[in-house]
């Protein structure tokens, strides 16, 4: 009623009042002022960007061709990105599912379970995969390992949240009814709710992977092995070629696992 | 009033009051013997399907005792519940089916309280129970479907399945919370029909909550009308239209 003629049935203005017009241009000024403020502090120079620009050209002029006859050398690299992606992905999985169950508020034992899981939910992912990688590689050295330890540490928690939010949305329908049978509390989770909810973990787990490939080129940056640590050091020794070619590498290789893993999440949707 | 013989359930002055201090039962007592039909008629909010909630102890009344077999089965817990619980088999408006696994997974599930064993409890259903789930697929008339998984089915064939998984329970009273009300007409006969028959031949008592006088009266040996929390009525399904069943539903609030 009080809308009144200015309005449509669903309540959408239909022609703007002056204040609102006055609100809408106080917007747009904020707006592009944290906008100008940004750039400021970013210290954004785009003339330097063009003046700049032959050093690019330079480099991209000596990356190319590829160096493709070192394509042989590249393959165990690749597989290692592959393979830490993989182990990271399956410990994070592994590890996040009963953490999801206690920070899973329908389905948790006990509060201070649920906190607890939350807080370790929270710490893992808060921390990026970089910075855990820094710590593992002083841990336990160069090399593959310390990056499938980044990777299951931070997907533990990226997955953990995930994984508690699709159990907390679940239909709970079939777990009462199972309930009701006289099923115990056990059988009650592996006949009612891990049903449930398996094919959405699956597909978080295959979206996981995906994500996970990419970032662990990035790890091999601080020594966790694989393709990211070969870009690295032939950037460092100036073989431009060779840094071509892994890119090449990469590219496909992030191409190709992303189709795979859309195709594996539509087959268990 | 209803026919004598030893009650299989007998509800005794049950109240139910909500933490709002709302009364949802008041002083509600009710019996039902073996084999037989009952359905409770009402409008939203008589307190039908709380009197069935707390029978099925899913809800604690507050003041009462319900008798079920040889216990009361407001004053157990636990492991004791679970096994009490055996015998008592409850159906809803919706099947709660796991949409994801077959038909006969489904029905074997109902039987999971029997076998308390590692195995079950890490997933695996027993042999014996999905050969036995056959027959119970076979009373509700769908053993075609025995490998098809459970959320293909159409709305009429998933109750006649949770019923199948009720029976996978063996149990002695079915209570059944509006189980047509999201059915069609033709399959709310089917499974009208069905209850029945399990009633009739199978000795399983049946107590129902329905919103369809209609049905109820072909349906039920007894008919239990509910308003504002209070029994206002309880007979024979042949007294039914002596009484004054519309009453049921007129507007409380004006």
């Amino acid at each position: 009623m009080t809308s009144g003629a200015s309005s449509t049935a669903l309540g959408h203005p239909v022609a703007a009042s002056p204040i609102i017009l006055i609100r809408r241009i106080f917007i747009g000024l904020v707006l592009l002022a944290i906008f100008g403020q940004a750039l400021w502090m970013t210290d954004a120079r785009p003339g330097e960007l063009i003046s700049g620009i032959h050093g690019m050209l330079d480099i991209l002029g000596r990356s190319i061709p590829p160096a493709f006859s070192e394509f042989p050398t590249v393959l165990q690299p690749a597989l290692e990105t592959i393979d830490i992606a993989i182990v990271g992905t399956a410990c994070g999985v592994v590890l996040a599912i009963p953490l999801a169950i206690l920070a899973a508020a329908n389905v948790t034992p006990a509060k201070p379970l649920y906190y607890g899981a939350r807080a370790v939910i929270a710490l893992t992912r808060a921390v990026p995969d970089l910075v855990w990688a820094l710590l593992f590689v002083t841990a336990v050295g160069l090399g593959p390992f310390p990056g499938v330890l980044a990777q299951s540490v931070h997907s533990i928690g990226m997955l953990g949240r995930l994984f508690a939010e699709v159990i907390e949305d679940m239909d709970m329908g079939p777990v009462d009814a199972l309930r009701l049978t006289g099923a115990n509390r056990a059988q009650v989770f592996t006949h009612a709710v891990i049903p449930g909810v398996l094919p959405s973990l699956l597909g978080i787990g295959f979206y996981r992977l995906d994500d996970n490939l990419r970032n662990s080129l990035v790890l091999g940056f601080v020594g966790a092995g694989g393709l990211g640590f070969q870009l690295l050091t032939a950037m460092n020794l100036f073989q431009y070629k060779t840094v071509s070619l892994l890119l090449i590498v990469t590219f496909v290789l992030v191409m190709l696992m992303e189709r795979l893993s859309a195709a594996l999440r539509r087959r268990v949707a | 009033m209803y026919t004598t013989g030893k009650h299989l359930l007998d509800v005794q002055n049950v109240s139910m009051r909500y933490a709002n201090d709302k009364l949802a039962l008041n002083d509600v007592s009710l019996s039902v013997c073996p084999g037989e039909f009952v359905t409770i008629l009402g409008s939203n909010g008589s307190g039908k399907s709380t009197l069935l909630r707390c029978i099925a102890r899913l809800q604690q009344p507050s003041a009462g005792t319900i008798h079920f077999g040889d216990h009361d089965l407001t004053k157990l817990q636990g492991q004791q519940l679970r096994r009490a619980r055996h015998g008592l088999a409850m159906i809803f408006q919706h099947a709660n089916l796991v949409r994801r696994r077959t038909v006969i997974a489904n029905v074997a599930a109902g039987a999971l309280g029997y076998h308390q064993t590692i195995w079950t409890a890490l997933g695996a259903l027993p042999r014996t129970e999905l050969i036995k789930s056959y027959d119970y697929l076979d009373e509700v008339g769908l053993t075609h479907l025995a490998q098809q998984r459970a959320g293909t089915l159409s709305g009429g064939q998933a109750q006649r399945v949770a019923i199948s998984r009720a029976l996978a329970q063996r149990p002695r009273i079915i209570l059944a919370d509006e189980p047509v009300a999201s059915l069609d007409p033709q399959a709310a006969e089917d499974v009208m029909g069905l209850l029945r028959r399990l009633a009739t031949e199978d000795g399983i008592a049946v107590l129902c909550v329905l919103h369809q006088p209609e049905l109820a009266e072909r349906y039920s040996d007894r008919i239990v009308g509910m308003r504002g929390g209070q029994m206002i009525f309880d007979i024979t399904a042949k007294q039914m239209g002596s009484h004054d069943v519309a009453g049921l539903y007129m507007s409380q609030a004006a």
